[in-house]
């Protein structure tokens, strides 16, 4: 489904990722993992279009995406989940989901004759969710006014609701507590169930070896390693690779 | 176009850039120390443009003292304004947006001041008899324009050097280039920030001087100003003095120049042609200072 | 007095149309459009000159409006991706520059002689050039803006609008485009400002550079930041207290000559204090960002 051949981006001087190799097939959640400044987030970045490749292609479905903005990322299927609360604060935490349906909003003259009516199908979508995320309650708080393990519920819930055929995960579960870690496990697990395509990066190993068929490391920019859970656990390479040589 | 021709537009681009380097490099200081956009730096000038004009042409005070007590207003004015204001912002963490729409009313602030005590005709400071123009190539020169020019070179020496070797000009770097760092070590930001808006509004008084005698005062010379000059700082990098400094002679240059194909009132629509080729493709300036204009 | 009273009503509705329209703008997309007063001239300009030249009164209020607007378009490509306060610097030099050249091009606009003698306004055939009559007109524009922009608030076209003010990455990643929506959100701006324009041209009948200085944006920054960011009800209560406010100036017998800067003095330190000390304004939703 999304194939990155030979990916470089560098920031003055410094190879954040260099010609970067691999695939990702359909129906896999696969983990990308990695010591802090291997890359990880660049290609992130990349993959979503916040970052533009010095060179090396990104090609998703058959499509060279190397170049797309975000909002054509989007459009096409990529659906993204950033590391830093990215909660559309002033707004409540039910037209935040609103927001991701569908881009009919961003049509202003069908908005403002009133042809794109917040219709009961969509209401539905997003009261299902907030259902199956436990927050019916806060439907109407803010973005702000939630705690920071909220805000990352309703994100990830953005994130899935956002129609998509891939979705990527920047660090789901990062500082937030137990109880909701198991719940968004929970979510992520329902998800592959449904055989959806994801890319998680995570440092939780626990919460990868549940989760993950595959996993990737990257050390420096580049792939040092692949395989599954098991395997990677006991490479040698890759515990080199966290600890330094 | 003749030779002659090409002088003198060469000769009047070198004096405005001079004039605009004076405004800019105290407004590039400013903005490289405290990080926004002071915008009531042009209205620094113009008030003291008309102090001085008061002092001078309405009091009857002689002249030198009349520029020394206007110096001293111009720095007091800026200080003051950083003390009120800014500082005060400063303390509830306002955006960059908010100190510069502060900086914006208080330019409105001040130039309705200018209304109200002196009038919106025009002002001239009779210093100088209507002097002849020394000739250059058949390009024409007055004494005073030459003093600009000089002045402001001076002014580039004293500023590199002072950057370079006074012990505050280098604290001046420090909290520009990392004021959390700065601070460690010992440096007090706040006195630093006051230090940058009395030398950068001590340099406006100095172009105060030199414009009011050049030109004549308007009550919206200060807006004026400040859109050139800041135009000069964006060309030559936002937050970098020589960068200001460059900006302005090359915007000078530019304007004077262009004119030649343009009527002459169109001058300052050049400036803004300028600034928004640079906000579009070199948002860094020529001298491309790291801060991130784009989003 | 009564035409006193009628004639504050007008610049009221006038401010209205500004204040709500740059509040459109600043509050609900957060672009820090500081060009408004750029498109007022712009429409009051246009109005004035296709009066003058027997254009009927609708046809020259529609262009001022349209025209206003194509200049928001062509103003809102260069600052597509210009950030806060760089954005503030492009558009207020952009007001500058419109002051400018509406100062120098003088074969059209008359430079500083400015254009007096705007006709009143007439509508097939009704005429407008009696104060009550005028009056009516402003109240009705300034009523169909206030539900026109109600509605693109209220629909989700306007939570759209507010999602790029507070993450246009996050509504980008959402599949948006942003540089749509915000160019959209400066065109309609300047369109309302283009009209407020018109309706001024024609109420003082003679219009000049100085009508459109950088310095009369303060008393719609004022009522914008005041009424608080992203409140409509705000902006119009704001509004309404600061068109009145400065008029007991004249009567404690100041010269006219002084009227007008100490009413910009009053705008000047609100502005201040308020940003000093309330800067979300009494009913906003955000800070200036």
């Amino acid at each position: 489904m999304l194939k990155i051949k030979n990916l470089t981006k560098n920031f003055g001087g410094v190879k954040a990722v260099k010609s970067c190799d691999f695939d990702i097939k359909e129906n896999t959640i696969t983990a990308l993992i990695g010591p802090n400044g291997s890359g990880k987030s660049t290609i992130f970045n990349l993959i979503s279009g916040v970052l533009v490749p010095d060179s090396g292609k990104i090609i998703f479905d058959g499509v060279d995406i190397s170049c797309f903005s975000p909002e054509n990322i989007s459009n096409v299927g990529i659906s993204r989940l950033f590391q830093k609360s990215q909660l559309f604060d002033n707004l409540t935490v039910r037209e935040n989901l609103l927001l991701s349906l569908d881009n009919e909003d961003t049509k202003f003259w069908k908005n403002i004759f009133g042809r794109n009516k917040i219709n009961k199908k969509k209401e539905d979508l997003v009261s299902e969710m907030l259902t199956s995320i436990e927050m019916n309650y806060f439907a109407s708080r803010l973005g702000r006014e939630l705690s920071f393990g909220q805000k990352r519920l309703v994100e990830i819930a953005r994130t899935i609701l956002n129609p998509h055929k891939f979705l990527i995960l920047d660090e789901p579960v990062a500082g937030v507590n137990p109880k909701l870690r198991r719940k968004i496990s929970d979510i992520l697990i329902d998800l592959k169930k449904k055989g959806e395509t994801i890319l998680i990066v995570e440092h939780d190993m626990n919460f990868i070896f549940k989760l993950a068929d595959d996993v990737i490391v990257l050390d420096e920019g580049a792939v040092i390693a692949r395989g599954s859970p098991e395997k990677i656990k006991e490479s040698k390479k890759v515990l080199e690779a966290y600890l330094g040589n | 176009m003749s030779l002659s021709i090409i002088l003198q537009l060469l000769v009047n681009g070198l004096v405005a850039g001079a004039i605009y380097s004076l405004v800019s490099s105290g407004f590039s200081l400013i903005y490289s120390v405290n990080k926004f956009v002071h915008f009531a730096h042009g209205a620094v000038i113009a008030f003291s443009a008309y102090v001085l004009y008061y002092l001078f042409s309405t009091l009857g005070i002689s002249f030198w003292f009349a520029v020394v007590l206007s110096l001293i207003f111009s720095a007091l004015l800026g200080y003051a304004t950083n003390e009120l204001i800014y500082k005060q912002l400063r303390k509830r963490k306002s955006s960059p947006v908010i100190l510069l729409v502060s900086g914006l009313g208080f330019l409105i602030f001040l130039e309705s001041l200018i209304l109200i005590f002196f009038g919106a005709d025009v002002k001239v400071i009779n210093l100088i008899k209507v002097t002849k123009g020394l000739e250059f190539m058949g390009a024409i020169i007055t004494p005073l324009q030459i003093v600009i020019i000089l002045v402001s070179i001076a002014l580039l020496i004293f500023l590199f050097i002072f950057m370079k070797k006074f012990k505050l000009g280098k604290a001046m770097r420090a909290v520009s280039d990392n004021k959390e760092v700065a601070e460690i070590v010992g440096i007090s930001s706040e006195k630093i920030y006051s230090w940058s808006f009395i030398i950068g509004s001590a340099i406006a008084g100095i172009a105060a001087v030199l414009i009011g005698l050049e030109q004549n005062l308007e009550p919206t010379m200060g807006t004026n100003l400040m859109i050139k000059g800041m135009t000069a700082s964006i060309i030559g990098g936002i937050g970098s003095v020589p960068g200001a400094i460059l900006g302005s002679f090359l915007l000078g240059i530019l304007e004077n120049f262009g004119i030649w194909f343009l009527p002459s009132g169109y001058k300052d629509a050049i400036v803004f042609t300028l600034l928004f080729i640079f906000l579009l493709f070199r948002p860094q300036g020529l001298l491309g200072i790291k801060r991130r204009a784009e989003k | 007095m009564e035409a006193y009273f009628i004639h504050l009503i007008i610049l009221i509705g006038i401010y209205l149309i500004l204040a709500m329209s740059l509040q459109l703008s600043i509050g609900y997309t957060g672009l820090m459009n500081f060009g408004h007063i750029a498109f007022y001239s712009i429409g009051a300009y246009v109005s004035a000159l296709f009066t003058l030249n027997d254009i009927p009164f609708v046809v020259a209020f529609i262009s001022a409006g349209i025209i206003a607007g194509l200049f928001g378009l062509l103003l809102s490509i260069p600052t597509n991706k210009l950030k806060g306060d760089y954005l503030a610097l492009a558009t207020i030099a952009f007001t500058f520059v419109v002051y400018v050249v509406s100062l120098n091009w003088v074969s059209l606009t008359r430079g500083p002689l400015g254009l007096p003698g705007i006709p009143k306004p007439s509508i097939l055939g009704l005429s407008f050039s009696s104060n009550i009559m005028f009056l009516i007109l402003v109240a009705i524009v300034a009523i169909v803006v206030y539900f026109f922009i109600r509605r693109i608030i209220d629909s989700p076209f306007g939570k759209v609008l507010e999602a790029t003010r507070d993450n246009e990455l996050a509504t980008r990643v959402l599949g948006k485009n942003t540089f749509k929506i915000k160019s959209v959100s400066l065109v309609i701006s300047a369109f309302l400002a283009g009209i407020a324009g018109s309706l001024y041209a024609h109420y003082i009948t003679y219009i000049d550079p100085s009508s459109f200085s950088m310095m009369q944006i303060a008393p719609i920054l004022c009522m914008v930041i005041i009424g608080g960011l992203a409140s409509l009800k705000g902006t119009i209560i704001a509004t309404i207290i600061l068109v009145l406010l400065p008029e007991p100036l004249r009567f404690i017998g100041f010269s006219s000559s002084i009227v007008g800067p100490m009413r910009q003095i009053i705008y000047a330190l609100i502005l201040l204090v308020i940003l000093l000390y309330k800067p979300k304004g009494f009913f906003g939703k955000v800070e200036l960002e």
